[in-house]
């Protein structure tokens, strides 16, 4: 039996429509105008214990309301959510002591208290005894130096150490799953790595079940097998990280500071990289930032030095950069059809 | 200044969205109102004058007090320590505004929203459902540049304990401090003839009676001359200057702490 | 689950740790006693001084109107020291930070209400006590072992009333964006309580008997040390007007917290 089974699951919202300006204020004073928001339909998957699946999409796709149903917070409108056999907001007290939630944004241990101190009233709450507690800070003071942290106040932590507390802390109690928002973000590359390295250890360790929602790409090659991608309400795609690895790979965006940039820079760039590489040539041209041409170039159909190449000699460049591709970018190539 | 307009604006249109509020503390008016009127009456069941005021004229203080008291205190020192405390303040510094002039302005857009929302509405519970009387007289006609003049000062005194949230993070002891010392010194909660004589005569010296009782007394007893009305006028004119000014160089100062110890 | 002691023990736990923190702050610490303490002096001048214009108010001398006003004091303090978080709920709320209560396998209110421990409330705890010591020399008032229990759980009953309906106004922050006048009004209506239910008419002193029943804050309960002859025979139900208050006020709470869903998609 799966730890986390869902089947046909569904979510909506009632939002105010607010009118513009003050005429409008005023109207809204005395007449509320609702719609429905379909934040989740009809989503199924399964995981199974000691998975790494990374759950992504855009904002707005649905990824909170589906994790808040998943931890008990939300009620479903339709369809069938279980945890460990149980559906998570049936008994929130019991669901809460199998399960770990890490906010990358805040967090959730006592801001004002010695880091020790969190540990312990943590261990009171869930209920921990002495020699687990024992076993489980050496642990982390193995992966992480946790003890050098002791005596210090949560608050006075940086953002990366914060992060590695949280994240033991989560695991303080045993859960079967864990639940890791943005754990990573705004933080600097070693300490990225270094984080990734403790959740992976810690899920081979004890064989927990992690769930990952972040932006960060590194974070879902570095970790995760397995990958749901989620818009708009709906499962785009459920499988492999490799497939999509491949996508990732294969796309590279070239941006270019052009000199003399006008209203028709992109059209004529365009038809002279069609002239040079054909028509289906996987390119796509936009201009996003200010004064930024964005190229993007699927690699399995064009080089990315061919492009290069072709752009400098023929066009007045003041400035370039090579980037991977956005995961809003990824998203909406998967709503096309490019994963099949 | 037609660039501080759009501030008033928007803080104005901020407390539109807040409709639900504003109902809650009308009830919140009239049952303060209520209660205070059974208490007052049973003040004056042993006699028809207390200090120099009837029953009437007490009453119409402490009704219209709770109608302006919205109006004249001014959250300006909470919002500076909350942004204090948020790290907000850099995005006030880098901008080419005058500190002071926008937190007035932002605090004004409120004033003419709680105005029209909460004083007004309460303003006319004593009349409609209590049937007290205000007699017409010059004060009525004072009355508004009275009120005007008591914002500035209660918005400078907060501005500047606002400033002082630059020097020390525990400013809840001093934000509560002033707000007990002004509330109850400046004739906000009852008239300031209620208090002995010896403590009065001090009180005259202080500024806050300047923002309750000088504009409250103009509705309550506008029949009385202006040889009353204007040296009193001219005592709030005179503290909303200083304050305003002593408010604007305190902040040169602080901003220098600030400057040093980091947004 | 847990038991009423294993929470006790966890409350002990939590709030030793929270005081040890906060006793590091010493400026601020002494700064917002002060504050509290001229808080209350303040406000109990001004009660003082009204009711020095005038010989009694509706038939209660200056003395017994003193020690209905110690009893407030101490009434409304373990809702100061204790609930003190109801205040930041709005705000937990708008900057979506509330959201972490619902993760631990702790009873929600519980976890949220231990999070701040309010160690100037202690000031006016003792204000008035020292009040209520005044009052009751001043008034010859007989202290026998049976008065002080019936006096500590008409405390704690009264502290009850005080507790569920400010607390039960903080919940409107789940439903609605500008709850602040709610809790307000709530904080309001406390003013009014040590006064003499006898001064209101018929509705009011309804309203304050069995709607909002802010008289068995301080007013019914010092009636029974004042006056015992004049009490209402409900006065001997107020624990359990304490209790079920609450639990009223509890269910709303469970009300706003599955009511809230937080933002965001």
């Amino acid at each position: 039996m799966s730890l986390i089974h869902i089947q046909n699951l569904s979510k909506h919202f009632k939002i105010l429509n607010r009118r513009e300006g003050l005429g409008g204020a005023f109207r809204d004073l005395f007449s509320g105008n609702y719609r429905t928001v379909e934040a989740v339909s009809d989503v199924s998957f399964d995981i199974d214990a000691g998975e790494i699946v990374g759950y992504i999409g855009p904002n707005g796709a649905g990824k909170s309301t589906t994790i808040k149903m998943m931890t008990g917070i939300l009620k479903p409108s339709g369809g069938i959510i279980e945890v460990n056999g149980r559906p998570p907001y049936d008994n929130r007290i019991r669901q809460a002591q199998i399960m770990g939630v890490v906010f990358g944004q805040r967090s959730q241990l006592w801001w004002d208290l010695p880091v020790i101190e969190s540990f312990k009233i943590l261990k009171e709450i869930y209920k921990v005894d002495q020699k687990t507690f024992d076993r489980h800070m050496n642990m982390f003071n193995d992966l992480v130096g946790l003890s050098a942290l002791y005596s210090q106040q949560v608050r006075t932590l940086s953002l990366g150490q914060r992060m590695l507390c949280d994240i033991t802390a989560s695991f303080l109690h045993n859960p079967q799953v864990v639940f890791l928002d943005e754990p990573t973000i705004g933080l600097d590359i070693s300490v990225k790595a270094k984080i990734r390295s403790v959740i992976k250890e810690l899920n081979s360790e004890r064989n927990t079940t992690i769930i990952l929602t972040t932006h960060d790409l590194g974070d879902v090659e570095a970790l995760c097998h397995r990958i749901i991608i989620i818009d708009k309400g709906k499962i785009l795609y459920d499988g492999d990280i490799k497939k999509v690895n491949a996508l990732f790979g294969a796309y590279r965006t070239l941006k270019l500071q052009l000199d003399n940039f006008n209203e028709t820079t992109i059209q004529i760039l365009n038809d002279k990289l069609c002239e040079r590489f054909g028509t289906s040539n996987g390119i796509t041209v936009a201009e996003t930032e200010e004064f930024w041409t964005d190229v993007t170039i699927d690699q399995a159909r064009t080089p990315l030095s061919d492009v290069l190449n072709f752009v400098m000699s023929n066009f007045p460049v003041d400035d370039v950069r090579i980037v991977e591709i956005s995961m809003e970018n990824v998203v909406r190539k998967v709503y096309d059809g490019a994963l099949g | 200044m037609r660039s501080y307009l759009p501030i008033a604006r928007g803080t104005f249109m901020v407390g539109l969205v807040y409709r639900f509020g504003f109902l809650f503390t009308i009830l919140g008016n009239i049952v303060y109102l209520s209660v205070a009127y059974y208490l007052w009456r049973s003040i004056y069941r042993y006699s028809d004058v207390i200090r120099g005021l009837t029953f009437n004229e007490t009453f119409l203080y402490v009704g219209l007090g709770s109608a302006v008291f919205i109006l004249l205190k001014t959250y300006a020192d909470w919002y500076i320590h909350y942004e204090i405390r948020e790290g907000l303040i850099a995005n006030y510094l880098i901008k080419p505004i005058d500190f002071q002039l926008y937190n007035l302005s932002a605090n004004f857009g409120s004033l003419l929203m709680n105005l029209l929302a909460i004083t007004l509405p309460t303003a006319i519970m004593p009349g409609l459902v209590f049937k007290v009387t205000i007699s017409p007289g010059a004060g009525l006609f004072l009355f508004p540049i009275s009120l005007l003049l008591a914002f500035l000062i209660s918005f400078s005194i907060d501005y500047f304990i606002g400033l002082m949230g630059f020097y020390s993070e525990s400013v809840w002891g001093l934000s509560t401090t002033k707000e007990i010392i002004v509330t109850v010194f400046s004739g906000a909660l009852i008239p300031l003839q209620f208090f002995p004589e010896a403590i009065q005569k001090v009180l005259y010296w202080l500024p806050f009676q300047a923002i309750y009782h000088t504009p409250l007394m103009m509705l309550t007893r506008p029949q009385q001359g202006l040889d009353i009305f204007l040296p009193m006028m001219a005592v709030q004119l005179a503290w909303a200057v200083i304050l305003f000014v002593a408010a604007r160089l305190f902040y040169n100062q602080a901003i220098k702490v600030l400057r040093i110890a980091g947004g | 689950m847990r038991s009423f002691a294993e929470y006790l023990r966890l409350y002990v736990i939590i709030e030793t740790q929270y005081i040890k923190a906060r006793m590091q702050y010493r400026a601020d610490f002494i700064i917002s006693s002060i504050g509290m303490f001229f808080s209350s002096l303040a406000t109990l001048g001004v009660f003082w001084v009204i009711l020095g214009t005038v010989p009694s108010l509706a038939g209660w001398s200056l003395m017994e109107m003193i020690f209905i006003y110690a009893f407030y004091m101490i009434a409304i303090s373990p809702m100061q020291i204790l609930f003190d978080h109801a205040w930041q709920i709005r705000f937990h709320i708008q900057q979506g930070t509330f959201l972490k209560y619902y993760f631990r396998p702790l009873n929600m209110m519980f976890y949220y209400m231990s999070e701040m421990f309010d160690l100037k409330g202690l000031t006016q705890f003792f204000v008035g006590l020292a009040l209520l010591i005044y009052a009751s020399i001043q008034l010859n008032l007989d202290w026998t072992f049976a008065r002080v229990l019936l006096l500590v759980i008409t405390v704690f009953s009264a502290a009850l009333v005080q507790i569920s309906i400010v607390v039960a106004a903080s919940c409107a922050a789940f439903w609605v964006l500008d709850s602040y006048p709610v809790l307000g009004l709530a904080w309001k209506l406390r003013e009014f309580s040590p006064y003499p239910m006898s001064i209101f008419d018929g509705a009011f002193r309804f309203a304050f008997t069995y709607v909002i029943p802010i008289g068995f804050v301080a007013f019914y309960p010092s009636q029974l040390f004042l006056r015992p002859e004049e009490v209402s025979p409900l006065i001997y139900f107020s624990p359990l007007i304490g209790v079920g208050l609450f639990a009223i006020t509890y269910w709303i709470w469970t009300l706003g917290v599955n009511s809230y869903t937080g933002t965001g998609s």
